[in-house]
C-alpha cells in the first residue's frame, strides 16, 4: 500500500466520525496550545530580560577595564593594590581584535566638565571619545542621521537626552524653564569647557571648538545623555584643557593624566559577533589578567533564576496534553471495536499486518497533526491577547513564540498522536481475520 | 484437468469447547486441481466451510499439512498469510462483505490498493472487471444503494480483479433469489474458466453442484464422496 493512498484512507476514515473526531483533535488543541503558552511566557520571560538589559546598552558589548584594582587578601585580611599585569593599551586593543568572535574593539576615553553650544544656549556634556569607525559595530542606536564613520573628525553624536538651557538664567530658572527645542543636526553647534561660557565672567581665552552633529542617538536608555566623537579629537579638546588649567592654576589636577602618560585607555569595548560567545570571550580576556564585564552576566543570572519557573510552567502545558494523548488511545480504540469487521475484510482481501498498523497509526498522527496546526495558530491569538493584557496593566510578563516552538510543537503533537496510536494499532494488526469478518 | 494446485493431507481441526472436543474437519486428504470447479458439498455443520478456511489459511488445522504449490500454508505466519492471500487468492462471502463507506469501484480496487497498484493502472482495470460482471453503471453507488445481486456481483468483481490463481467461495448465493443465484454461478464459473483460475464454492445447495467439475461431498468433518460430472454424457462418475 502506497503512502497516499494510506493517507486517503486514514483522511477518510476521520471524516467518516466527525465529531468524535473534532473533539479529540479539540483536546490536543489545548493540550498543545497550553503547551506553548506555557512554553512562550517562560521565553518571554528571558527576552523580556534581554530587552530591558539591551536598553541599557549592547548585550554584545563586553567593557574591558584595566587589570589593578584592589582586592582582599585572606591571608592578611587587608585590601591591597593587586599587581599590575599587562597593560590596556593599544597592544592589547590589537589583541582583543584578533580574537575570535570579535567584531569591532575600541578604546575609551570619557571627558567631563565639557559644554555644548548652540546659539545663545549650552548643555552640559559628558563626552565619550571612540574610535569612529567602530561606533556602528558597537550597537549604538543612532535614530536621526549617521552614526561616526571612519573620516569623521569634528563631528559628533549627540544623545536624545541632552537638554539645552540658557546660561544667562539664574539655576532656578533653568529647572523651571521649558528646554529650548534644538535641532542639533541643524544647528552650528562647537564644544567649551569654560563653564562660566554665555555669562558675563566668561573666559575669553578659551575658544569654543566647532563641530558638526551628525547623528542623534536614542532619548531613552544609558546611552541618551552621552555625547560621541572621535578619540582623537576628544584628546585634542583634553590636551587644551589641560593647557589651559596649567596657564591658570600653575599645575594639572592629578589622577586622569597618569593613565595618559603610560598610555594606557581607561576603558575598552568589544563587540562579539552574538550573545552566545559574549561569555567565551570575556573569560578570554578575563584570563589575560584584565577586568571584564558585560549586562549578559546579568541575563544569565536572571535566567538561572527563573529556570524553576519555566520547568513548573512547562510541566502544567504538559499535563494537559497527556490527557489528550489518553484521549487519542480511547478514540483509536473505540473506532478499532467498530471497525472489526472491516479490519477483517481488509485483512482477508489482501492488506497486509504492515498496512494494517499504518492505517491506524497515520489516523492517529493526523489528529495529532491536526490539534497540533489548531494549537498552534491558537496559542498564537492568545499569546497576542496574553501581550495585549500585560503591556495595558503595564506588567513585565510577556509571551513569545520563536519559530522553532511552532515548529516543535506540531512535530511533538504529531509524535505523541503516534505514540498514544500505537497500541490500538498493534491491537488492531493481531485481529484475527476469520473471527472479524464474521463479527456484526 | 491440471495438476493439484492445493494438497490437502490428514487434516483435522479440532475445537476445544471447554472439556468437550469437536472435530469440526476430522482427517481429510484432498488434491484442488489446477483450473477446476469444486464444490464443497454438506450440511451445515458437515465441516465445509472450516476446510475453506483452512485452505485459505484463515485458519490453522490442528493436525496435517496444506500445501500450496509448494508452501506449507499451516506453517506460515501471519506476515507471510497476508502476502499469500493478497497474491494468490480471492474470496466471495454469502454476506459479500463490501465496505460500507466506498463505493463499487473503490471497493473492486481496494486489493490492488494494498498491492500498490498506482490509480491509474487499477482504475482502469477495476472499470474492466466491473463491465465484465454488468456493473459498469453501478461504479459509483454505494453498497447500500445496490441490490443483494449487484452487491455480490461487486465482490466478486473484487475477488477476480487481481487475477488471483485460487478463488473461494464461501456460500456466494445462500443470499440470493432462485434466478439471482443462476446468474451468479454463470458469472462466477464463467470468470474463473476463462482464465483458468481455480473456484472452490462451498455450498449446502445441490443444484448449485452442476456447475462444478467435480464435488466433494461432507459429512461431520470427513468426505463421504467425491463426484466427477462428465458433462458429455450428463452422468456422474464416482471417484
Amino acid at each position: 500500500m502506497n503512502t497516499r493512498d494510506l493517507i486517503d484512507m486514514a483522511v477518510r476514515n476521520l471524516l467518516k466520525r466527525k465529531v468524535r473526531t473534532l473533539l479529540t483533535v479539540l483536546g490536543v488543541v489545548i493540550g498543545t496550545t497550553s503547551i506553548v503558552v506555557m512554553v512562550s511566557i517562560g521565553i518571554g520571560m528571558n527576552v523580556g530580560f534581554a530587552k530591558q538589559l539591551e536598553s541599557w546598552g549592547s548585550l554584545q558589548v563586553i567593557e574591558v577595564y584595566p587589570s589593578g584594582g584592589m582586592s582582599y587578601n585572606e591571608e592578611t585580611g587587608r585590601m591591597k593594590q593587586e599587581k599590575k599585569k599587562d597593560a590596556l593599551d593599544q597592544k592589547a586593543v590589537e589583541t582583543f581584535r584578533q580574537m575570535e568572535y570579535v567584531e569591532a574593539v575600541s578604546p575609551v576615553k570619557n571627558l567631563y566638565g565639557l559644554y555644548l553650544i548652540a546659539g545663545k544656549y549650552m548643555a552640559d556634556a559628558g563626552i565619550m571619545g571612540i574610535e569612529p569607525a567602530t561606533m556602528e559595530a558597537l550597537g549604538y542606536k543612532v535614530e536621526e542621521g549617521r552614526a561616526l564613520s571612519a573620516e569623521d573628525s569634528k563631528a559628533i553624536v549627540v544623545g536624545g537626552a541632552v537638554e539645552f538651557y540658557d546660561p544667562k538664567l539664574s539655576w532656578e530658572a533653568r529647572w523651571s524653564a521649558e528646554p529650548p527645542q534644538i535641532d542639533v543636526l541643524h544647528e552650528k553647534l562647537s564644544i567649551t569647557f569654560d563653564w562660566n561660557y554665555g555669562t558675563r565672567n566668561a573666559d575669553k581665552s578659551i575658544k569654543p571648538i566647532k563641530v558638526e552633529a551628525v547623528g542623534k542617538l536614542s532619548s531613552e536608555g544609558s546611552d541618551s545623555w552621552r555625547v560621541i566623537m572621535p578619540m582623537k579629537e576628544l584628546e585634542k579638546i583634553e590636551k587644551s584643557q589641560k593647557e589651559w588649567e596649567k596657564k591658570k592654576y600653575g599645575s594639572s589636577s592629578a589622577s586622569s593624566t597618569e593613565r595618559n602618560k603610560s598610555k594606557e585607555f581607561e576603558q575598552v569595548l568589544v563587540k562579539v559577533d552574538s550573545m552566545d560567545n559574549v561569555q567565551k570571550v570575556q573569560q578570554q580576556i578575563k584570563d589575560m589578567g584584565f577586568r571584564a564585564s558585560s549586562l549578559s552576566d546579568e541575563l544569565e543570572a536572571m535566567k538561572e533564576t527563573t529556570k524553576m519557573l519555566r520547568l513548573v510552567l512547562g510541566a502544567i502545558g504538559a499535563i494537559s496534553m497527556v490527557v489528550a494523548a489518553i484521549s487519542i488511545t480511547n478514540t483509536m480504540v473505540m473506532a478499532i471495536y467498530e471497525r472489526t469487521r472491516e479490519i477483517g475484510i481488509m485483512k482477508v482481501i489482501g492488506a497486509s499486518l504492515k498496512d494494517i498498523k499504518r492505517l491506524f497509526l497515520t489516523e492517529a498522527a493526523f489528529i495529532g497533526f491536526a490539534g497540533g496546526v489548531i494549537g498552534i495558530i491558537l496559542s498564537f491569538l492568545v499569546s497576542l491577547g496574553v501581550n495585549l493584557v500585560a503591556s495595558r496593566q503595564g506588567s513585565m510578563m510577556q509571551s513569545s513564540i520563536p519559530i522553532w516552538l511552532y515548529l516543535g510543537a506540531v512535530a511533538f503533537s504529531t509524535g505523541i498522536g503516534i505514540l498514544a496510536g500505537y497500541l490500538p494499532a498493534v491491537r488492531a494488526m493481531r485481529l484475527s481475520a476469520l473471527s472479524a469478518i464474521k463479527t456484526e | 484437468m491440471g495438476e493439484a494446485i492445493i494438497r490437502i493431507r490428514n487434516v483435522k481441526k479440532i475445537y476445544q469447547m471447554g472439556s468437550e472436543s469437536i472435530p469440526a474437519v476430522n482427517g481429510i486428504s484432498l488434491n484442488i486441481r489446477q483450473g477446476e470447479v469444486c464444490c464443497l458439498l454438506g450440511k451445515s455443520g458437515s465441516g465445509k466451510s472450516t476446510l475453506l478456511n483452512l485452505m485459505a489459511g484463515l485458519e490453522k488445522p490442528t493436525e496435517g499439512q496444506i500445501i500450496f504449490h509448494k508452501k506449507h500454508i499451516e506453517r506460515m505466519d501471519e506476515d507471510q498469510l497476508a502476502d499469500f492471500r493478497q497474491k494468490y487468492v480471492g474470496f466471495v462471502f454469502q454476506s459479500y462483505n463490501l465496505l460500507p463507506t466506498l463505493t463499487a469501484m473503490e471497493n473492486v480496487t481496494l486489493p490492488l490498493i494494498f498491492k500498490g497498484v498506482p490509480v491509474k493502472e487499477r482504475n482502469e482495470r477495476a472499470m474492466e472487471i466491473l463491465q465484465a460482471v454488468g456493473l459498469e453503471e453501478r461504479a459509483f453507488h454505494k453498497p447500500h444503494e445496490m441490490s443483494g445481486g449487484q452487491q455480490q456481483r461487486v465482490s466478486i468483481a473484487r475477488a477476480f480483479i487481481n487475477q488471483p490463481p485460487v478463488v473461494f467461495a464461501d456460500e456466494p448465493t445462500g443470499n440470493l433469489d432462485t434466478k439471482t443465484t443462476y446468474e451468479m454461478m454463470d458469472l462466477i464459473t464463467g470468470l474463473a474458466n476463462k482464465n483458468n483460475q481455480t473456484l472452490v464454492i462451498v455450498t449446502h445447495d445441490l443444484e448449485l453442484s452442476e456447475y462444478a467439475d467435480r464435488i466433494v461431498m461432507l459429512q461431520d468433518g470427513k468426505i463421504e464422496k467425491i463426484e466427477k460430472k462428465l458433462t458429455e454424457k450428463g452422468e456422474i462418475q464416482y471417484e
